[in-house]
């Protein structure tokens, strides 16, 4: 199908939250190998339920490659669950 | 018989998304705009496409191309699994955008809805429509993003609304009245109008009628007496003219799913499983609509494009897995061999607080009625399959929910 690989990676996020299209913006993130990432352009942000939790999927790019990374409402916590370098 | 066009202000809007899917996912993903994309249901090279991007339309891809034969045409072609989260989140934003010019706003799909503006308020209605079909094209892209874009129709009822959103893509907007009626319709082909396929087409050629115009210029009598043999035919004499009589609100008639087998060699339990879960889910989407049934179909298609079906009428209406599943199952067993695609509906639907009716078994559906409710309560408060029947523990990684093409009552 396509290069896009699927994790589960928890991340530090430095995000703004203030009124707007998305509401809560990614500005950056870290990896777990220490690697930062800065979001040049967030594409879309919307809610998946998983039951009455509610997760905010953040579909972000930081040009050079696209990432998927997760708000959990709940637990406050912030995953890298996708990435593709390449399509 | 009214003779004449309808003059009244064109009040109806029809919106509707640019290649929904494939749009959404290019604003989700910045990399892939102005590239051909096309979203699919499942990640296997034979499945089919079930949108294209407009960059992939440009180069002869179409929707309902086998991936292998799109991806021969272009090679670059990027497909991409479908995301039913994210596209119900789009419709979500669409349908507020609309609901805040008019309270009769009438999905049609998850990418298209009317907005009827005769009840609108004055300060609404004063703005003209024209201006606030731009104003909602213009909202789409500040409130989900810059790569959305929507055509819009404007007229006096449904059916040119329709017609009018789909002259110019994408991104257009059209208006329909009286006055330029007969131009547009000039540029069309028979096909090209909703509703006309190709069975109208052949009755609609068969007595000399062969372009939109000629559809137009036929009488009343003519369309209902000759042409449909029925009151449809009045209805088309009406609604070229403008006038409104697709305005009426559908009744769930059905609850169903189906499933293309993910292979084809699959032992008769496996199909099974399978069809316990299309069970389940139907199920689930009926309770959640306070719904019961009476009736349940099932069919199969085999390889030869053979098509089998068989179904029941209860006398006593349910609504839990296991109920369905029963029927299902003992109906499933005189289905044939080498199948390819599953389906199971249920029908005679009822309200779930009609079931009030006592029964011989009344101790034992109070049990029933008891643990799915406790299942169901499970279900929403921890994510739906949470709790599923054990015989269709691992079939979720394969009969995953899809998005309902025609239909918002699962939105």
């Amino acid at each position: 199908m396509n290069d896009e690989l699927v994790l589960n990676e928890q991340i530090d996020v430095v995000a703004l939250f203030r009124p707007g299209r998305t509401m809560c913006e990614p500005i950056k993130f870290r990896r777990r190998n220490g690697r930062e990432i800065v979001v040049t352009e967030i594409g879309l942000r919307h809610p998946r339920a998983h039951g009455r939790r509610t997760v905010h999927v953040f579909d972000v790019t930081d040009g050079s490659a696209d990432y998927r990374i997760e708000f959990d409402a709940e637990s406050l916590t912030w995953r890298l669950t996708r990435e593709a370098d390449k399509w | 018989m009214v003779d004449e066009y309808n003059f009244e202000a064109p009040l109806v809007m029809h919106i509707d998304l640019n290649s929904c899917f494939a749009s959404i996912e290019q604003q989700s993903r910045p990399r892939l705009r102005n590239r051909p994309v096309a979203i699919v249901n499942r990640a296997t090279e034979h499945t089919a496409l079930v949108t294209v991007s407009y960059e992939a339309k440009a180069l002869g891809v179409q929707p309902l191309m086998r991936l292998h034969d799109a991806r021969k045409l272009v090679p670059s072609l990027v497909a991409l699994e479908s995301d039913p989260a994210k596209y119900r989140y789009v419709y979500k934003k669409l349908l507020a955008i609309m609901q805040d010019y008019s309270a009769h706003v009438t999905m049609k799909s998850i990418d298209e809805g009317i907005i009827d503006f005769h009840q609108a308020p004055v300060s609404v209605q004063s703005k003209g429509l024209e201006a606030i079909g731009y104003e909602i094209k213009q909202r789409l892209k500040d409130e989900v993003g810059v790569a959305m874009r929507c055509n819009t129709g404007i007229a006096s009822n449904r059916f040119l609304a329709k017609t009018a959103a789909s002259l110019n893509k994408p991104d257009g907007l059209d208006v329909i009245t009286p006055d330029n009626l007969k131009q547009v319709l000039g540029g069309l082909k028979l096909t090209d109008l909703t509703g006309i396929a190709s069975r109208n087409k052949a009755r609609l050629n068969a007595v000399g009628i062969f372009t939109p115009l000629d559809f137009l210029a036929a009488s009343e009598e003519t369309l209902r007496r000759v042409v449909f043999k029925s009151v449809d035919g009045t209805k088309w004499y009406r609604r070229l003219r403008g006038f409104e009589v697709d305005d009426v609100e559908s009744k769930v008639g059905r609850v169903g799913r189906q499933y293309v087998l993910e292979s084809f060699d699959l032992t008769q339990d496996e199909v099974l499983q399978r069809l316990h879960h299309l069970c389940e889910s139907v199920g689930w989407r009926m309770r959640r609509q306070n719904l019961a049934a009476r009736g349940v179909y099932v069919y199969a298609k085999a390889a030869d494009r053979q098509y089998w079906h068989a179904c029941q009428v209860s006398p006593l209406p349910f609504y839990s897995n296991q109920a369905i599943y029963g029927i299902a199952r003992r109906l499933f067993s005189g289905a044939p061999e080498g199948i390819r695609e599953i389906g199971v509906h249920c029908y005679e639907l009822t309200s779930m607080e009609s079931m009030g009716q006592m029964s011989l078994f009344a101790d034992e559906l109070a049990r029933e009625r008891a643990v799915v409710a406790a299942t169901d309560d499970i279900n929403e408060r921890y994510g739906e399959r949470t709790i599923v029947s054990a015989n269709t523990i691992d079939t979720g990684i394969y009969v995953s929910q899809k998005i309902p093409f025609g239909s918002t009552r699962y939105l």
